[in-house]
């Protein structure tokens, strides 16, 4: 009995084997076959996708152009070469841009590039082979036509237009295949001067502008700033963004910098905040500094500081060029530092701190963690007798909020909890972020300062400005630029229409000593009612007209503009309580190169300034016209155009190609938005694991079997 | 003393016992059990993808007929940080999707989104609307020049919309988001639709002037 049910048994088990070594085969077979497919899937979709971007070597940019095999042709790219000339407060620039055509047709090339804000442009060369061609100033629309009508009798040309303060283009027309034009810029501007150091930055990545889809700042606007402002819906020449050259391939638009400072002195320290460079230290000549790799991509901000020797360091400085009818001067004045005993006698105010913060999708990955440091630092020098409070915008503002609370400690925790849980999306919605800040309203016994931290990624700035302009009231407006390419005109213009002052913050290691610095300045002012008295009877015209109030380190910065040589200047003002002067006279070398496109360039920006005051466009545009084609500047209504004297290009059917600019390093736009999911990958890794589950338990079955 | 060598000697026979059966047979079960465990999570994980894609939109469905009714549209779910801002339909396809108002990734899981700072859905201007492709903007791929695709904006207006041009392009090429004069629709999904791996840099792009 238990022998046959025994026997029973083992011949079930082996019809059972047998079965299973069928069923085995079978789903191995299976198996098999499903995991070729998945390989030969994976495989496939990795082709798929390389025959796309097949024509995308080694960084090469391509257009569109449906004549072109395959639809597309390679864009001309833009080697830039950065030579500054630093002499005593004046920088000279001068900035060459190579167009190269890499393609088999004739192209026109467009660029735009950033210049630092105050940069006032008056050179323009074309180079072609041997031959240079000198740009010509002329009203924007003339220079235009001059263009297009050398673009369309097939002759090469340039133009250098200002798309705003900080942001120019250049079109070139007709590069010809595998040909190289090269354009070159210069450009004067004024040092920034602080703390005992100067400072020098060169642009080299465009934030994208963001333009709010609907207009709500000032619904009744005129047409009066279409000269600046976008209006909502419309497009600023927008620069088409390509993400970084694959590893292993050159930089897209390569930029090599050389800064030469002549001071006069001997320099104290040289630094350069972002880049690597060499430093060259010449005894009685000019100090050379270089970056270290020729080849740097363009994506953020070249910043250079450095001191004079100890001792050095100037108290007051006069410049003047006579030109034509006019003498032009620029004086700088450093107010003393006060001592440890002195600042003590200042009196400090208890402090009403607003603190507003951009977290638009612009702001994402490094700016928002600059940000929340930034806000941290913020919170950290609030004292009990403070009162504060913070606020967030994107598309829409979030306050923590509804109104302003002392320090108190348990209050700056709670303020801190509510910054770390922010985070970047959306769009740059100031105005109402602003418009709450700044609500007119006066909190007696405090000093009101608002202090913005942004990238400044906007598009409508003067209606921003117009806003700041109305609701300011006794509040400051201090602004913050984040990020490797905070928008700097803007943050700069603001802070200038809030009577504060702007930082910029480039790396989360600087958020300490910046914001630390920025808050030690704006405890108070150094240096008030300050006052220029200039010789008896002589007619200036200075900017800014008004001198502000000075906090620690800020020097007096003044051009003007005489009819009659100049001869000594008193500079007076109140420091603490007490009187305070000093006395310049004119250096006897009269001929200062560029203070009279300083000028000009200051006298520009404040008429378009009057813009934003609610001036009319049709009284100012001739104005800035004016002046801008005296001094040779380019301008919102003036631009640069070179023209070739030999057609040497088809006269019809060029190709227009946008040079791709380079984003921000950190930010994580720009380019369309990602939409796919690991869906169908994570369901074919789920099967193949689940096949090898049962891959497994089959051979565990039968090795258990078989022992 | 003593009975503190005896537990050593008996834990040590039972880890070489537990060593010795792993050696022959109690590895596998172990091994199935994470590849099963393993298996099972990316299995669940891509249907989890498109369990939410179908089940956000039922929820968002009841959020968008609040404001198709002249009221503001309501989060489809307390803590959405996001709202319905339109109704795409392809009559001809039985497609109908609710476009949500801010295209960031966590929000582009729930439905279609409009790209912020285009002209809103219906009005004149470049409208862009994104999706995913495995999901909602699946059917992209059908889509043909001169199919007709429905608009409804706030307040129950139905902008109708005609295909004039479906072409591929990389995702470097924003100038798809640029504004136009003429109201103009643009949706954009990445491409190839069947590929396996994510992060793809191409785009389907249709573009589609308006007609009604």
């Amino acid at each position: 009995m238990q022998g046959s049910a025994a026997r029973q048994q083992i011949r079930i088990q082996e019809a059972l084997g047998d079965f299973a070594r069928l069923v085995a085969k079978a789903f191995f077979g299976g198996i098999g076959v499903a995991v070729l497919m998945s390989l030969a899937i994976l495989a496939l979709s990795a082709n798929v996708q390389a025959a796309g971007i097949n024509d995308a070597k080694a960084g090469t940019l391509l257009i569109k152009d449906p004549s072109v095999d395959g639809g597309y042709a390679p864009a001309p790219q833009v080697a830039t070469e950065v030579a500054i000339d630093v002499t005593g407060m004046i920088a000279r620039t001068r900035v060459t841009q190579t167009f190269h055509n890499p393609g088999s047709g004739f192209v026109e090339g467009v660029y735009v590039f950033p210049l630092p804000e105050k940069s006032a442009v008056d050179r323009l060369w074309m180079r072609i082979g041997t031959r240079v061609i000198e740009g010509r100033i002329r009203e924007k629309e003339e220079a235009r036509r001059t263009y297009e009508q050398a673009k369309s009798e097939g002759r090469k040309a340039a133009l250098v237009e200002q798309q705003r303060p900080n942001l120019f283009t250049n079109a070139v027309a007709h590069i010809g295949p595998n040909e190289a034009i090269e354009i070159r810029i210069e450009y004067q501007q004024a040092l920034a001067y602080d703390n005992g150091t100067y400072k020098l930055r060169f642009p080299l990545a465009v934030t994208p502008r963001y333009v709010p889809a609907a207009s709500e700042v000032v619904p009744d606007e005129p047409k009066a700033v279409e000269a600046q402002s976008l209006e909502p819906g419309e497009t600023l020449l927008q620069p088409a963004y390509e993400p970084q050259a694959p590893e292993g391939c050159g930089p897209l638009n390569a930029v090599d910098i050389a800064v030469s400072i002549d001071a006069g002195v001997p320099l104290g320290s040289v630094t350069s905040s972002y880049h690597e460079t060499v430093i060259e230290k010449a005894k009685g000549g000019p100090t050379m500094i270089s970056l270290v790799k020729d080849q740097e991509e363009a994506d953020r901000d070249f910043e250079l500081t450095w001191t004079l020797a100890p001792g050095k360091a100037p108290q007051a400085a006069m410049f003047t060029q006579t030109k034509g009818d006019n003498e032009y001067a620029l004086l700088m004045v450093v107010p003393p530092q006060p001592t440890a005993a002195e600042r003590a006698t200042f009196e400090r105010m208890p402090r009403e701190t607003i603190l507003i913060v951009d977290t638009s999708g612009s702001m994402e990955g490094v700016s928002m963690d600059q940000a929340k440091a930034a806000l941290g630092m913020a919170l950290d020098t609030l004292r009990p007798s403070d009162r504060f409070n913070v606020l967030e915008f994107n598309s829409n503002m979030r306050t923590w909020l509804p109104y302003a609370v002392p320090a108190s400690s348990s209050n700056i925790e709670q303020a801190r909890a509510w910054v770390q849980k922010l985070r970047a999306g959306g769009g740059t919605n100031m105005a109402p972020a602003l418009k709450f800040a700044l609500d007119g309203t006066d909190t007696p016994g405090y000093l009101r300062q608002v202090v913005f931290i942004t990238d400044g990624g906007v598009g409508n700035e003067d209606e921003l400005f117009k806003l700041i302009v109305q609701r300011l009231g006794s509040s400051r407006l201090f602004t913050v630029g984040i990020g490797s390419a905070p928008n700097a005109h803007f943050m700069t213009k603001a802070a200038q229409y809030g009577r504060g002052t702007f930082t910029y913050i480039g790396d989360v290691k600087e958020v300490q000593e910046k914001m630390s610095a920025l808050f030690a300045k704006i405890e108070a002012p150094v240096l008030r009612d300050v006052s220029i008295r200039w010789p008896d009877g002589t007619p200036v015209e200075t900017f800014p007209p008004r001198v502000p109030d000075l906090y620690l380190g800020e020097p007096v910065l003044v051009a003007a503009a005489a009819k009659a040589p100049l001869g000594t200047v008193v500079v007076t003002g109140l420091r603490g309580n007490q009187p305070w002067s000093v006395a310049l006279t004119p250096p006897p070398d009269r001929n200062a190169a560029g203070v009279g496109a300083l000028w000009a360039r200051a006298k520009i920006a404040s008429l378009m300034d009057t813009l934003a005051q609610g001036a009319n466009l049709d009284t100012v545009r001739p104005q800035v016209v004016n002046v801008a084609l005296e001094h040779h500047l380019v301008s919102a209504y003036t631009s640069m155009v070179a023209v070739d004297v030999t057609p040497t290009g088809p006269t019809d059917g060029l190709k227009t190609a946008m040079v791709k600019a380079v984003l921000p390093q950190g930010y994580v736009g720009g380019s369309l938005p990602q939409t796919d999911t690991a869906a169908t990958l994570q369901f074919l890794l789920g099967l193949l694991a689940l096949s090898a589950a049962a891959i497994v338990t089959l051979i565990g079955r039968r090795g258990t079997r078989l022992a | 003393m003593s009975r503190t060598v005896g537990t050593d000697t008996l834990f040590t026979t039972a880890r070489t016992g537990a060593v010795l059966a792993g050696g022959k047979r109690g590895l596998s079960p172990v091994l199935i059990l994470v590849l099963a465990l393993l298996g099972t999570w990316q299995v669940a994980s891509a249907g989890w993808i498109h369990a939410k894609a179908a089940l956000a939109q039922h929820l968002i469905a009841s959020a968008w007929s609040g404001a198709r009714d002249g009221g503001p549209a309501r989060r489809p779910w307390p803590w959405a940080d996001m709202r319905p801002v339109a109704r795409l339909t392809v009559p001809s396809r039985g497609v109908s999707l609710y476009v949500l108002d801010n295209a960031d990734p966590r929000a582009l899981a729930f439905g279609p989104a409009h790209v912020s700072g285009t002209a809103a859905p219906g009005a004149a201007g470049n409208s862009v609307i994104v999706a995913h492709r495995d999901t909602h903007f699946a059917f992209l791929r059908k889509l043909a020049v001169d199919d007709e695709i429905d608009v409804e904006g706030a307040r129950g207006a139905v902008a109708r919309y005609r295909v004039r041009d479906v072409s591929v392009v990389d995702k470097g090429e924003t100038r798809v988001l640029e504004a136009a004069d003429a109201p103009v629709l643009t949706l954009i999904t990445c491409f190839p639709f069947d590929a396996v791996r994510p992060g793809t840099r191409l785009r389907y792009v249709v573009v589609a002037d308006r007609v009604g």
